[in-house]
């Protein structure tokens, strides 16, 4: 049995503990896997020109959203600005916006104002600016996190030291290291995603493996594939792990419970709201082209468009809320698992990163049909749990467990060792350590990973699609399967609708996280 | 003492968990299964109808090719060992011959499909086809002087740059381009293909988005179904649209096609909703929907607008054997061909 101290001591467990996650979360996979990598495991991948487009596009979105998020999320932690709130959940918005609508809005509405057809704007363009916009928002909220841990004194002193220049300075050379993690991670993230490569006519290696899954029905040959990428995109990162590996993320992950107060300094504030605003419109133009055709359809249309769009979120309002918690708290209470046993160990933390990256970077219907074989090959008993909703809250939660892994690693560095110390002196179990110190401690860390993975579970259409218990299916799921051939106004008000709810949703929890900063 | 106790800030933790096991509750009572590749705004009233008359609750599990879902069918190959869906309902034959072909699906003649003609469903029974759509020309009325009339004139120069098709590999796009090899020979097909990239023509993600680049105009003709000219047709836009072939090749019918599970847990259950939607109700009703679509049984009224199959010039097609020349098509051929498409687009 352990006690308070052996988490803060090296120890065998550690290793098995995040083994045996590495495992769990990796045997949907593999289970699929195995059928490729029983045969030809160098055979032909069928890439073409794909991967090297797909590593191009990565590193454009990671890029661009490194670029503009790292100095926007830094300036939004040190200044003050109009309507700052409102204008953060706005930025916030494509996190939970499946990216085929993304991309598909921005079709439309590049269509709508002229582009030319063969613009760039509608074709690697296209798909960069569909990626960039939730990879944009993740690092400027990445941003924001880190450079908000910077605690009051400290920005004191680098004011006296150099003035608002040196503060500013300072806060980006911190803040640096886990924009660029984000960055790395929303690149990843679209190298399993194959909509809007599909959408704007670009090939992409996750283009490929779908052409495996569904135009040739080739398990075996997509498994391949998706196995080949998920360990180019190991590759890709090693140079950010073997940092991290060596500590120089530590500053990624520390964190100071005391956040700083926000000053208004006239010209850095106008210059954030005005970067805000900007950032903001672009990031809504999807939306707009979304919600276009409600702009000249007559009111008897949109009144039939919004009753069916209502009748559709109230059907699946309560199996899109569960799937989504229930996928929030399966990630949270694993990654606090992932984060008490790297502890304080850079190297672990490293393991961690790693196993994120292979997980992001492997196509979400690989696990998910895995699971579904699964599934098939169990007694019929199982299936209350293996073929109910509980199925898809697993692979939700695995799917975007990367996210909550980061998250908790965070959150654990702001515990303090003396805690532990102090509480083995005092011989209190680790059962009343944990329920009276350490998860509430934790708590914070652990509402964000339930709300941020369940927020982007929310908008996933794939898992769901593959696993939903008949006639049990999400609300962003219910508009995927809607809009083929339903009129562009009921798609437009669906859309609508899911963007409201997603951002009330933002809003709501952004009030409650900031009630929990006040107590 | 507690393990833990009750902090505020857990609360919402123990929500989700508390949530996610509610989830687990499922319904019971007498019910099918039916997965389906047809547009839910078409297969949901359908289904809803059934439930009416009968009183079996209809548990839908719809599709769409719009973004290239990853798919049903393989939804139905990894669940093959003990599947969850008594019927898959089909928009077109290629799909369920795949299942065939690997052993998904049961052999059913339903006493239903008395008067549907035998060309378009399966010899050994393993699917039944019933209406139709067709693949048309759609082309924007003020931007297409003269009309076209074959497939074939996407390649004229005066639709340079100016012509659109869907992602061959997906859909019934895919079944169009193996319909095509098989009606015009390996080499001239190929020659239309590499004939449409030349003239500038553009590969799209979807049927749908080649109604809408058409619609508004971006482009100036396209090939997609009959389902998605129409329903542009009932929103109002300049679209006009062309049965092609009828003095050549003809015109490519895709049939609704549907199978019975093997192995299919409410058995029983999956057969009666065959016969339902084999009927020539059904047929009417689809034939109303804004989906358009032609009843394959003679006699079986149409509304305006919707031509009766029977006054078509069909293209002569073994539906049962393009599915091995499409499995074929799509390793070789028009895999490469949609990697040049995507490269021209760039």
């Amino acid at each position: 049995m352990l006690s308070c101290l052996d988490l803060e001591r090296p120890g065998r467990w550690r290793i098995l503990l995040i083994g045996a996650v590495a495992l769990l979360v990796s045997t949907p996979t593999l289970l699929l896997l195995r059928r490729g990598l029983e045969g030809e495991l160098l055979g032909k991948l069928f890439w073409g020109n794909a991967l090297e487009s797909s590593l191009g596009l990565a590193a454009g979105v990671a890029g661009a959203s490194f670029l503009v998020g790292w100095p926007l999320g830094s300036a939004a932690a040190l200044y003050r600005c109009p309507a700052r709130g409102f204008l953060l959940v706005l930025i916030s918005l494509p996190l939970l916006m499946p990216s085929f609508l993304l991309a598909l809005g921005w079709s439309a509405q590049s269509l709508a104002t002229g582009f030319p057809p063969h613009g760039w704007l509608q074709g690697a363009g296209g798909c960069l600016v569909s990626f960039a916009a939730s990879g944009l928002a993740l690092v400027t909220l990445t941003a924001l996190a880190a450079a908000g841990a910077i605690p009051e004194n400290q920005r004191e002193a680098a004011r006296l030291f150099g003035g608002e220049r040196a503060l500013v300075r300072n806060t980006l050379r911190s803040s640096r290291a886990p924009a660029a993690l984000a960055a790395l991670l929303a690149g990843i993230l679209t190298l399993s995603d194959p909509a809007p490569g599909e959408i704007f006519s670009q090939r992409t290696a996750a283009g490929a493996i779908l052409e495996s899954f569904a135009a040739r029905n080739d398990l075996v040959l997509a498994s391949r594939q998706s196995a080949a990428l998920a360990l180019a995109a190991l590759a890709l990162s090693l140079p950010l792990l073997l940092a991290s590996a060596r500590g120089h993320l530590r500053l990624t992950l520390a964190h100071t419970p005391r956040k700083a107060s926000l000053r208004l300094v006239a010209p850095a504030s106008a210059g954030t709201a005005i970067g805000f605003l900007c950032v903001s419109t672009l990031l809504m133009l999807p939306a707009v082209g979304l919600a276009l055709p409600l702009w000249h359809a007559p009111s008897t249309s949109l009144a039939g468009a919004f009753e069916v769009a209502f009748a559709r979120a109230s059907d699946t309002a309560f199996d899109s809320l569960g799937y989504a918690l229930g996928a929030g708290a399966l990630a949270a209470g694993l990654a606090l698992a992932l984060a008490a046993a790297a502890g304080r160990s850079a190297r672990l933390q490293g393991a961690v990163l790693a196993l994120s990256v292979l997980l992001l970077a492997i196509p979400a219907a690989a696990p998910a049909l895995g699971l579904a074989a699964l599934a098939a090959a169990a007694p019929g008993w199982g299936d209350p749990v293996l073929r109910g909703p509980l199925m898809v809250v697993i692979a939700l939660g695995l799917r975007f467990l990367p996210v909550a892994a980061l998250l908790m690693l965070r959150a654990w560095s702001s515990t303090a060792p003396a805690w532990f110390e102090a509480a083995a002196l005092h011989g209190i179990s680790l059962r009343a350590f944990a329920g009276r110190v350490l998860l509430p401690a934790l708590a914070p860390g652990l509402l964000l990973s339930v709300a941020l993975v369940g927020l982007l579970s929310a908008s996933d259409v794939v898992a769901v699609l593959l696993l939903h218990p008949p006639g049990r299916p999400s609300f962003a799921l219910s508009i995927f399967t809607v809009m083929a051939n339903a009129p562009e106004t009921t798609v437009a008000a669906l859309c609508l609708v899911y963007g409201v709810a997603a951002g009330a949703l933002v809003a709501a929890i952004a009030g409650r996280a900031r009630a929990l900063n006040r107590t | 003492m507690s393990p833990v106790p009750g902090h505020p800030r857990l609360r919402v933790f123990y929500a989700a968990a508390w949530l996610a096991a509610l989830l687990a509750c499922t319904k019971s009572g007498e019910r099918v299964v039916v997965y389906t590749s047809v547009d839910d705004v078409f297969a949901r009233p359908i289904a809803e109808g059934y439930e009416k008359a009968t009183g079996v609750s209809v548990l839908l599990v719809p599709d769409t090719e719009e973004t290239k879902s990853t798919g049903l069918l393989n939804r139905l190959i990894a669940e093959q060992a003990r599947p969850q869906a008594d019927v898959f309902w089909s928009g077109d034959p290629m799909r369920v011959a795949v299942l065939a072909r690997k052993g998904i699906t049961a052999p059913y003649r339903s006493p239903a499909a008395e008067g549907l003609p035998s060309a378009y469903s399966d010899p050994d029974a393993q699917w039944t086809g019933f209406s139709a759509r067709a693949r048309v020309l759609v082309y924007h009325r003020e931007r297409v002087a003269t009309p076209p009339s074959s497939v074939l004139d996407l390649l004229d120069p005066r639709f340079r740059g100016q012509a659109c098709l869907a992602n061959p590999l997906f859909g019934t796009t895919s079944m169009h381009a193996a319909a095509l090899f098989v009606a015009l020979g390996d080499e001239r097909a190929r020659a239309f293909f590499e004939g449409f990239l030349e003239n500038g023509g553009r590969m799209l993600s979807s049927n749908g988005e080649v109604r809408r680049r058409v619609a508004a105009g971006d482009c100036a003709i396209g090939i997609t179904d009959t389902d998605d000219a129409n329903v542009a047709r009932l929103e109002g836009r300049p679209l006009e649209v062309v049965y092609p072939d009828r003095d050549g090749i003809g015109t490519l019918l895709i049939p609704n096609a549907v199978a019975l599970i093997r192995g299919a847990p409410h058995l029983e259950q999956g057969k009666r909703f065959i016969d339902f939607l084999l009927s020539p109700e059904v047929e009417a009703e689809l034939a109303r929907s804004a989906a358009a679509q032609m009843p394959l049984r003679p006699g079986v009224a149409v509304p305006d607008g919707v031509p009766a199959a029977q006054s078509l010039s069909a293209m002569p097609v073994d539906y049962a054997a393009l599915a091995p020349k499409l499995e074929e098509l799509s390793m070789g051929y028009l895999a490469s061909w949609a990697e040049k498409a995507a490269r021209a687009g760039e």
